[in-house]
């Protein structure tokens, strides 16, 4: 403890020299309390604290506008996460906000025959489209709810979701709602689930600053986590003794610092992970105090076969993937005992000497290791498994919740944690951990939105994910979708299927609604546009990956008539709730009157009043004591909501953002960086969460205080081979992600001009070998062809990313490449997150 | 390439400029396609017959302005709009009736120039995560390379200062095409083969 304490000393003397340096920060937070109006129309320059908009590192910008346009977006040196600095697409944040087509206007289509075309969309008023639109979502609510469907986002701002959850699932008893992060995180929360009963990160950022040993699994934080890969750097230059292990599939830019690079075959890891708990185990160099004190054992369901085809979820197995049984120890090493260095040598390809060398790693505990990981696990086949396999070897050697001795999941999108994960805006969720199959956490969201006791049993089953809700569209069994902060014509896999390449009937009989601020591709298949104001163009929240949630105050206002997502949320809900009752009153009155004039048409405040109105209801789940009914059933049933406290909204706004659980002391409220972890309060540590609910004097100095009998569980994940494998027809490894200079589907980046000249294409990664065998040289032009569909790319061998003989990795940026084409859409059975890693190619030279 | 040493050839060179400013400035050296070797070379064999233009398949290869003076209708490259894709055939060079193009052995031989990195404008250099001239480069970790280094006051970050290895560039201009920095210049220029990098660099960030 005695380093965390110098560092966070350290850090706080930074983090004061740099707002000296930069002025009146805090003042710039008061001034932005002028109530989120945009107040830049002087002449002057105001300043204002946000958080970066593009991913899940969530780092802190000032944003400085001048007559009415964002001129400048600086690094933030008060924001814990970043401490002031940003990468090249922060850096030029503000562009995103000025390309030449912003979206302005409502858009109606009026001739189906126009979709998958730029044309066929005309100008309307928002009374005219927003008629249109919840006419739709009312006719089809009526008819039959299980066609009408949301697809949001780990990018939409956090009360923004918060309202979008209620609506959906209290205002239409639907739970037909999924987020984009189901293609990204949702392998990490059912492994979080799983494992800990709890869906969150032990861990944060600072663990990198204080680790010896980093182990990245499927992880290209270089590109994907540009200002995290810098600390993780700056860790490694700080100290020559600190090591840094790589578990790929393929040569990245993370690689560069690894010391040692551990090549493995496309889905073997989990042989890999499972050699080195057998080997821990075997060689008597677990932690027998930890694994006394803090761990259980299980064992699942195998042989669980692969989702390709609509019916898994239905089939037998499909519905058996979720079961777990309790085992001994002693049988869990049991199964443990074929994965030897040798088998899981011949699995992945990988030296048995490398596997053994990284088991003696974590066997070594007078070092810390720090494991990270990103798409490679969670987009997987087996992606949940892996998650488990991974905390299982960090909680056979006491490896968990610890400073800078920790596994942590790195969080893709901005607020995928603090919006889809803590709000809840999944087909099986409710906010703060709640999920709705469970009759207890039914009650207690009843007690806080006012329902009737028993009103959400209607919401007991989940609906459907978004593969499910695709697949559904694709062939007629949706009526109704709208989409917001996402571009899934781009983003989703299988684009082949959902796009309706072939049969167009679904896309073309489904009513679409798109909120977009730009014309993407999803604009394409919309019937209905709706323009959007983007990110400082009014306020908004975000929570990222080390549960920080940081404000973005408004800066200016959005242009031509674009609209507040939430102010359309609320017009389209009025509309289609107008003449329905809650409990005998008005439904919308009773979900959203506190914050919304239905008559006038307008909220009741100013966006700063409106997010702090609805920030305080929706953290009264997890702080009960604001709620005498939730208060009741949180005792009687034991939820331990309050054990995720959250701060009143104006703290974060003060603070630059606060990672939760923040506490409540001496009128104070402190931040927990260091969850389960016993310690003081004033140094991050969870010193009132074990305090209250767990146990002090466990070995590692934690407490696994929301796991069931505050045990987390090692649960036994057995190799078993990815859904398709490299034959004669399709012989390559297709793996896809995201690089630095562009966010996701490119919709914002690419209007960027900095950075759409910095990377302009989508190229084709390929090894020199390959492409000697096949003919081709760099900038050939090659076709991609998969079971799924087919895509044209360019060639490179520049090596940005150096895929070994038998595989090739794309960018998913460039709709004009659009390589999901190509991309299967099987899912991992338990979290139902697509594997974009490990789709079988051909490459023929066109 | 230090950029108070650029900043003051810079202030130099206006002030020059200015001192003669009836004389009308010498153009800015051309970067040459592939496998031009040294002016003197280029120039004595160049028939300006326009074959590389065609053969190039980016269009990267334009011909003089006829105002050019000497230099008129020869052929060169606009890296920053357009930069060399360094064509493992060179098909530009292959062209060349002349031989005023050799056609290189390897695309690290290309020898059009050697590209110079402005550590005052570049953003890597500032703390940023940027290094797009880094990851754009064709020959990625043999003409540009990383120099991993502690920031200074700043434990939670590194500076990934991007560092042009002059054997090992082509000076295909791929880099300066792409480098997000554009005020006053590209934070990183190819300086052509023959051309003095100092007075090259010191005009390009805007002295006569």
């Amino acid at each position: 403890m005695e380093l965390t304490r110098r560092t966070f000393v350290k850090s706080t003397a930074v983090a004061l020299a740099s707002a000296a340096a930069a002025g009146t920060m805090a003042g710039c937070s008061s001034l932005a309390g002028t109530g989120g109006d945009a107040a830049t129309s002087g002449g002057d320059s105001a300043k204002t604290v946000g958080v970066c908009r593009f991913c899940g590192c969530g780092c802190g910008v000032i944003v400085e506008a001048k007559d009415g346009k964002v001129i400048s977006v600086t690094g933030d040196p008060e924001n814990g996460s970043s401490r002031g600095l940003n990468c090249v697409k922060g850096y030029y944040l503000a562009g995103a906000l000025y390309g030449e087509d912003r979206l302005t206007t409502p858009l109606i289509r009026d001739d189906k025959s126009t979709k998958g075309t730029p044309d066929g969309l005309r100008e309307a008023t928002w009374d005219e489209a927003l008629d249109l639109v919840a006419g739709k979502l009312r006719d089809t609510w009526k008819a039959d709810k299980s066609r009408l469907a949301f697809w949001g986002s780990g990018q939409q701002p956090i009360v923004e979701g918060y309202c979008t959850a209620k609506f959906w699932k209290a205002g239409l008893l639907s739970n037909n709602i999924d987020p984009n992060a189901r293609l990204c995180m949702a392998s990490a929360v059912v492994g979080f689930m799983n494992v800990f009963q709890t869906d969150e990160p032990a861990g944060c950022y600072a663990d990198i600053d204080e680790t010896d040993v980093f182990v990245t699994w499927g992880a290209n934080m270089a590109e994907a986590h540009p200002m995290l890969y810098s600390r993780l750097t700056a860790r490694k230059l700080a100290d020559e003794a600190v090591r840094h292990y790589d578990v790929t599939t393929m040569t990245t830019r993370t690689s560069a610092s690894a010391d040692k690079v551990l090549t493995f075959r496309p889905g073997s890891d989990i042989a890999i992970a499972n050699a080195i708990a057998n080997y821990l185990i075997v060689n008597d160099k677990y932690d027998h105090d930890f694994v006394a004190d803090h761990v259980q054992f299980k064992q699942g369901t195998e042989n669980i076969g692969n989702a390709t085809d609509d019916g898994y979820d239905k089939s037998d197995i499909g519905q058996a993937v979720d079961n777990v049984e309790p085992i001994t120890f002693e049988a869990f090493a049991a199964r443990l005992a074929p994965y030897t260095l040798e088998y899981a040598s011949e699995l992945s390809g990988v030296p048995a000497e490398d596997i053994q060398e990284l088991a003696e790693v974590f066997a070594d505990k007078s070092r810390k290791v720090l494991s990270l990981w990103t798409m490679g696990v969670n987009q997987h086949n087996r992606g949940t498994w892996m998650n488990h396999c991974i905390y299982n070897i960090h909680l056979l050697t006491g490896r968990y919740a610890r400073p800078g001795d920790g596994a942590f999941s790195l969080t893709g999108q901005p607020t995928a944690c603090g919006t889809a994960r803590e709000v809840g805006t999944f087909s099986h969720r409710l906010p703060a951990d709640l999920v709705v199959k469970n009759p207890d956490h039914r009650r207690y969201t009843e007690a806080i939105w006012d329902l009737p006791n028993g009103y959400l049993d209607a919401i007991e089953k989940p609906g459907y994910h978004t593969v499910k809700m695709f697949r559904e569209l694709s062939k007629g069994g949706i009526d109704f979708l709208w989409s917001a902060h996402n571009n899934w014509a781009v983003s989703m896999p299988n684009l082949t299927r959902f796009l309706g390449r072939g049969d167009l009937t679904g896309i073309n009989d489904a009513f679409i609604c798109v909120s977009e601020v730009y014309p993407t591709l999803s604009c394409q298949y919309a019937d209905v546009v709706l323009p959007a104001a983007m990110w400082v163009e009014r306020e908004g929240a975000f929570g990222n990956g080390e549960r920080r949630t940081a404000v973005f105050e408004k800066a200016v206002d959005a242009p031509g008539e674009a609209k507040w997502d939430l102010w359309m949320l609320m017009e389209v809900a009025k509309r289609v709730l107008a003449g329905e009752q809650i409990g005998g009153e008005d439904a919308f009155d009773h979900l959203f009157g506190a914050w919304y004039d239905a008559e006038a048409g307008a909220f009741k405040g100013t966006d700063r009043e409106v997010c702090s109105s609805i920030w305080e209801e929706y953290r009264t789940f997890s702080n009960p004591s604001l709620n005498p009914d939730a208060e009741a059933i949180n005792a009687e049933a034991k939820l331990k909501m309050e054990a995720k406290q959250l701060a009143p909204y104006e703290e974060y706004i003060y603070n630059h953002g606060l990672t939760w659980p923040v506490r409540e002391v001496d009128g104070k409220w402190l931040p927990t960086l260091w969850r389960f972890c016993d310690g003081p309060q004033e140094d991050g540590f969870d010193e009132y969460g074990v305090e209250t609910y767990g146990e002090h004097d466990k070995a590692g100095g934690v407490s696994f205080y929301k796991s069931a009998d505050k045990k987390p569980s090692a649960v036994f994940r057995p190799y078993e081979p990815p859904a398709e494998e490299p034959s004669d027809e399709y012989p390559f490894w297709f793996c896809t992600g995201r690089l630095l200079e562009h966010w996701h589907t490119g919709s914002m980046t690419r209007r960027v001009p900095e950075l759409n000249r910095a990377l302009p294409e989508a190229l084709l990664d390929m090894n020199p070998a390959d492409c000697e065998r096949l003919g081709v040289t760099d900038g050939d032009r090659v076709r991609l062809t998969s079971r799924f569909g087919t895509c044209d790319i360019t060639v490179s061998t520049a090596g940005r990313t150096r895929p070994p003989a038998g595989m090739v990795f794309a960018p998913f940026f460039a709709e004009e490449t659009l390589i999901n084409l190509v991309v299967q859409d099987t899912y991992c059975p338990l979290s139902k997150e697509p594997d974009f890693k490990k789709t079988c190619v051909s490459i023929e030279k066109i | 390439m230090r950029l108070t040493g650029i900043a003051a050839l810079a202030a130099a060179g206006v002030f020059a400029a200015s001192a003669v400013a009836s004389a009308a400035p010498s153009p800015l050296p051309l970067l040459r396609p592939p496998g031009a070797g040294a002016p003197e070379h280029f120039a004595a064999r160049c028939v300006r017959c326009g074959r590389c233009l065609e053969a190039c398949p980016y269009q990267a290869i334009h011909a003089a302005p006829l105002n050019a003076g000497r230099e008129a209708s020869t052929p060169f490259v606009n890296a920053r709009s357009q930069a060399c894709r360094l064509c493992v055939e060179f098909p530009c060079a292959a062209a060349c009736p002349t031989g005023a193009l050799d056609v290189p052995a390897e695309r690290r031989d290309a020898g059009m120039g050697v590209a110079v990195i402005n550590e005052d404008t570049c953003l890597s250099f500032q703390g940023m995560r940027c290094e797009v001239c880094y990851r754009a480069c064709p020959l990625i970790d043999e003409a540009i390379t990383i120099d991993y280094r502690p920031r200074e006051g700043d434990d939670i970050h590194a500076v990934f200062a991007p560092q042009v290895v002059p054997d090992g560039c082509p000076g295909c201009g791929l880099c300066e095409q792409r480098c997000p920095v554009s005020d006053p210049a590209p934070a990183i220029v190819v300086v052509p083969t023959g051309a003095q990098e100092e007075t090259y660099v010191a005009r390009r960030n805007g002295a006569a």
